[in-house]
């Protein structure tokens, strides 16, 4: 059975929530006395008005425990409700804007794709500019996560939602009560963000910039406050700041957590991280080759943009300092796979994660293990332990519907007429929360000029991606309404 | 406050699960990957897959700052063994064992003084036996707990179908009885929990719990006219390790006790052991049996063997019968809300009575001990009254206390005194407190805040 009622009014509570985040950028805009104020009093007003009544007509004692199918169902529906009211200042801030754009533009922020619907991003007052990478910054590591740490009133749920909002093939609760390990993730990511300010200010960026960068690499996000992005800074040391912490980001936050405790041990050994810069080296090494001589012709210049795209884009970031779309065809396809592989599970990232990809390598040597040896018992394992059955059951039916939704998704937008490898590359990127595509949608364009049902596609591409396929896609099964 | 329990079966679960909801940090060890899945899938804890006898897999548990273990496996020896490696682990910690064998009952000392210093030893079936004996003192209590030494009892009861009681609001109910009435601090309308203020009114069929002392209690009983003469004959079915227990016990009383046993080699070694109980072989759910030994004299029959099922239709059989109380031994907490709609009214669980042995351990500062209400969220606890804490001082009204909990006595010496808004609670008090639940952190933390601060 599922309480509507106290769901309706669990989501109200999460728009109270965003509107108290909008003062942020509102005082900003206040005090720099840019065109901002407006758009943003008006949304955080309509906000609050808007979260106030669901939470209030709907509200109903509750006792605190939680379904599964409740946990699901507020994750969804508060992400719905937190990318539409996110969109209020985009609506009334930019000119001549439609709800679609706004809407895009503001899931693309909280599911940390960074894809922009702006054809002029410099032309936009600070205030919002703080806006679209602070809504990055709150989606990366989960606004319902962030509810939970702050919020008491989620008490024994929390984990319901907790699950919803950060699945990951092996979960693992970092302290005992849930309140308290999203309270750590979260001072971590704060702690994180703070090194990175620092970082970036000490290269000479100023502090708007080094904020609104921070913001939007933390999450791996990718939205940038220049037109072209941080090649706009022309500068080594901002690109590799950058580029470390996205990768940074891009590792699973308990080992981050661990790290800081002390237990250095833990981070090297972990498969996945190994298996993570395994890849990262890798591919580096390839693109670097690749674009040596046909592109760049000095060793450190192909090494400098392949090092920065390829942390970008595996990362699922989609910052850019290099227009990849000149590179030569193996760089560009690396690249598209790039946007499958995606970064560590229980990172801010997104794409199929590597601990998944890892997983079904082992598993697909397992299988051909088992046709020459019939009889042998062989595990799957990580880090010494066997992977239970369940949990490998549910990474291949992962990376199934992940290829599956991909697949067809790419199909709706081609039949919208879009080109092929716009329609290929736009999917992958929005479905793995990259932003960046290839073809019309590439590093130096954006998808204002996408059709209108093309960008609904992708909304939805975007928030199922970011809730890990299953926990959006359960909500289209008949059976999930039926009582 | 940081605990660790070592087993994620039935006891294990439920522990965890109220100590979660009381804010504690609670890991949870089993070595069954799904028992540990059932638990984090809906306590608020932290799972982990071994075993609870390994240093190893307790280390990682984070013993070291936890101040409690909990062993509360099915098996006494994986317990005593994960007692042993948390003392080598952690000497510091405190430890509670689950132990069911009376082989070890003459070493509980020695096991609180040397390695593995477990300084609480609980017995399921022990305190499943304490259970009964303070169900049969007043047969017409659904439920009874002890406080302040037996002063003070804290009883439930079932009101009945026409009882003179009903419908009357709670402020006029004294004057209309013309007799001072007992303070009702809760009661349970189809498993809800009601704290009374004067306007509600009594229901048939409501579970109504009041605080009486024990010397008035005859006399408050008799006021819900719930007073029974006390127990004479007794039938036990189930010759188990609980039904010779309280046949011993019973031995004690002066009951005259009959107890049934289906197994042949369980009778004549319950023959052997018993002295005046007539041990009969035979069915508990057989009519033919119950009839020829006069079910429907027996003040009470307790079905305590492993198979709920056949307990609970022994019960509503010898109850048809003409029994006159039933003890039902009911092994799925989930059934417990079943058993008062079928007229069912004293269930026992050893698990249940082990949980709540257990939970009152575990409370911190002053505390004396604490009681569970059946089949609700709500707990009664016992509580001196430091001098330091907020609730001195000033009259009850006053106190900034949460919705859901009342002061329902207060101790002074040997006077005791049901409270009202104007009542002052003086230094040295024993209080008695009755909570939700959810309630329960705070209450902790106005007794014991500023303990901790001395």
């Amino acid at each position: 059975m599922i309480r509507w009622r106290y769901i309706i009014s669990i989501t109200g509570i999460l728009a109270i929530f965003l509107s108290v985040a909008m003062l942020f950028p509102l005082l900003y805009g206040f005090f720099i006395q840019d065109q901002s104020v407006q758009p943003l009093a008006y949304s955080a007003l309509i906000t609050f008005g808007g979260g106030a009544f669901l939470y209030r007509f709907f509200y109903i004692p509750h006792s605190n425990y939680l379904s599964h199918r409740e946990g699901v169902a507020i994750v969804s529906f508060g992400w719905i409700t937190i990318g539409f009211f996110g969109a209020l200042p985009f609506y009334f801030g930019f000119e001549n804007c439609t709800i679609v754009d706004a809407v895009f533009e503001s899931v693309s922020g909280f599911t940390t794709t960074g894809a922009s619907v702006l054809n002029d991003i410099e032309a936009l007052p600070k205030g919002l500019l703080l806006w679209r990478s602070l809504i990055q910054w709150l989606g990366g590591m989960g606004i319902i996560v962030l509810s939970i740490a702050i919020l008491p009133f989620l008490g024994v749920g929390g984990m319901q939602l907790y699950k919803a909002e950060i699945p990951s093939p092996v979960p693992d609760k970092l302290r005992p009560r849930i309140r308290d390990t999203a309270m750590v993730l979260w001072k971590v990511y704060v702690l994180l963000s703070l090194m990175q300010i620092f970082f970036l200010t000490l290269g000479g960026m100023n502090y708007f910039d080094s904020l609104c960068h921070t913001f939007t690499t933390m999450p791996t996000g990718g939205f940038s406050t220049k037109n072209a992005s941080i090649g706009y800074f022309q500068s080594p040391y901002i690109e590799t700041v950058i580029a470390v912490f996205m990768i940074l980001a891009g590792i699973n936050f308990s080992l981050h957590f661990l790290l800081l405790s002390g237990k250095i041990s833990s981070f090297y050994k972990d498969s996945e991280v190994r298996f993570y810069f395994f890849l990262l080296t890798g591919l580096i090494a390839c693109i670097t080759l690749d674009v040596w001589k046909t592109v760049y012709p000095d060793l450190s210049d192909a090494f400098r943009y392949a090092f920065f795209q390829v942390a970008s884009i595996m990362t699922t970031t989609g910052y850019a300092t290099a227009d990849y779309e000149s590179w030569p065809a193996t760089s560009q396809m690396i690249l598209l796979l790039c946007m499958f592989i995606g970064a560590c599970a229980g990172s801010t990232g997104g794409g199929i994660k590597c601990l998944r990809i890892f997983l079904y390598l082992k598993y697909c040597y397992k299988e051909l293990f088992s046709l020459i040896h019939p009889h042998a018992v062989r595990h799957v394992k990580i880090g010494g332990n066997s992977v239970p059955e369940d949990v490998m059951r549910s990474v291949l039916g992962f990376i199934g519907l992940y290829i599956g939704l991909f697949a067809t998704c790419s199909v709706l937008l081609a039949a919208t007429g879009v080109d092929l490898l716009t329609a290929i590359s736009a999917t992958a990127s929005a479905i793995g929360n990259i932003g960046p595509g290839l073809g019309s949608v590439g590093p130096a364009e954006n998808y204002s000029h996408l059709p209108f049902l093309g960008k609904w596609i992708l909304i939805w591409c975007m928030l199922i991606g970011r809730l890990e396929i299953y926990t959006l896609l359960i909500l289209v099964l008949p059976e999930f309404w039926r009582k | 406050m940081k605990i660790i329990i070592v087993g994620a079966g039935n006891v294990g679960y439920h522990v965890a699960h109220r100590l979660s909801q009381e804010n504690k940090e609670v890991v949870v060890i089993d070595k069954d990957h799904d028992a540990v899945r059932r638990i984090t899938d809906t306590v608020d804890a932290q799972g982990i897959v071994g075993s609870g006898g390994s240093p190893l897999v307790l280390e990682k548990a984070g013993l070291r700052e936890a101040e409690l273990l909990m062993a509360l496996t099915d098996s006494d020896e994986i317990n005593l063994l994960a007692c042993l490696s948390a003392d080598l682990v952690s000497p510091t910690s405190q430890k509670i064992a689950r132990i069911r064998s009376t082989d070890y009952d003459l070493y509980m000392e020695t096991f609180r003084l040397k390695p593995p210093h477990i300084g609480t030893i609980i017995n399921p079936d022990v305190e499943v036996v304490k259970t009964i004996d303070r169900m049969i003192e007043f047969p017409g209590a659904v439920d009874i707990n002890e406080f302040a030494e037996g002063k003070i009892k804290f009883v439930g009861i079932r009101l009945d179908e026409g009882a003179r009681l009903t419908g009357i609001s709670l402020s006029s109910l004294s004057s209309q009885m013309n007799q001072k009435m007992p303070l009702i601090t809760a009661i349970i309308r189809n498993d809800r929990l009601i704290i009374p203020s004067g306007t509600d009114t009594l229901k048939a069929g409501d579970l109504v719990y009041f605080v009486s002392e024990s010397s008035q209690l005859r006399k408050t009983l008799s006021f819900f006219e719930k007073f029974k003469s006390p127990v004479r004959r007794a039938m036990i079915i189930g010759g188990g390790r609980i039904g010779s227990k309280l046949a011993r016990l019973f031995e004690t009383k002066d009951i005259s006790t009959k107890l049934i046993e289906k197994n042949q080699n369980r009778c004549n070694k319950l023959a052997e052991m018993l002295e005046k109980t007539v041990v009969i072989n035979g069915n508990g759910t057989d009519i033919d049996i119950l009839v020829e030994e006069n079910v429907n004299d027996m003040d009470i029959v307790a079905s305590l063997t492993d198979d709920e099922g056949s307990n609970i239709v022994s019960s509503l059989l010898v109850k048809h019968m003409g029994a006159k109380m039933t003890i039902t031994r009911v092994n799925k907490f989930g059934y417990f809300p079943l058993m008062g709609t079928i007229g069912l009214d004293h269930i026992i669980n050893p698990g249940l009575s082990a949980i709540n042995t257990i939970l009152q351990h575990v409370r911190r500062g002053k505390i004396l001990s604490a009681q569970s209400i059946k089949g609700a969220h709500a707990e009664i606890m016992e509580a001196v009254a430091m001098e330091t804490s907020d609730m001195v001082g000033c009259p009850i009204k006053n106190i900034k206390f949460p919705k859901g909990a009342l002061v329902a006595a207060i101790i002074r010496q040997d006077e005791i005194i049901i409270p009202t808004g104007n009542s002052i609670i003086m230094p040295g008090d024993r209080i008695i407190i009755f909570a939700r639940r959810t309630d329960i952190p705070y209450i902790e933390r106005i007794l014991s805040v500023k303990l901790e601060f001395i």
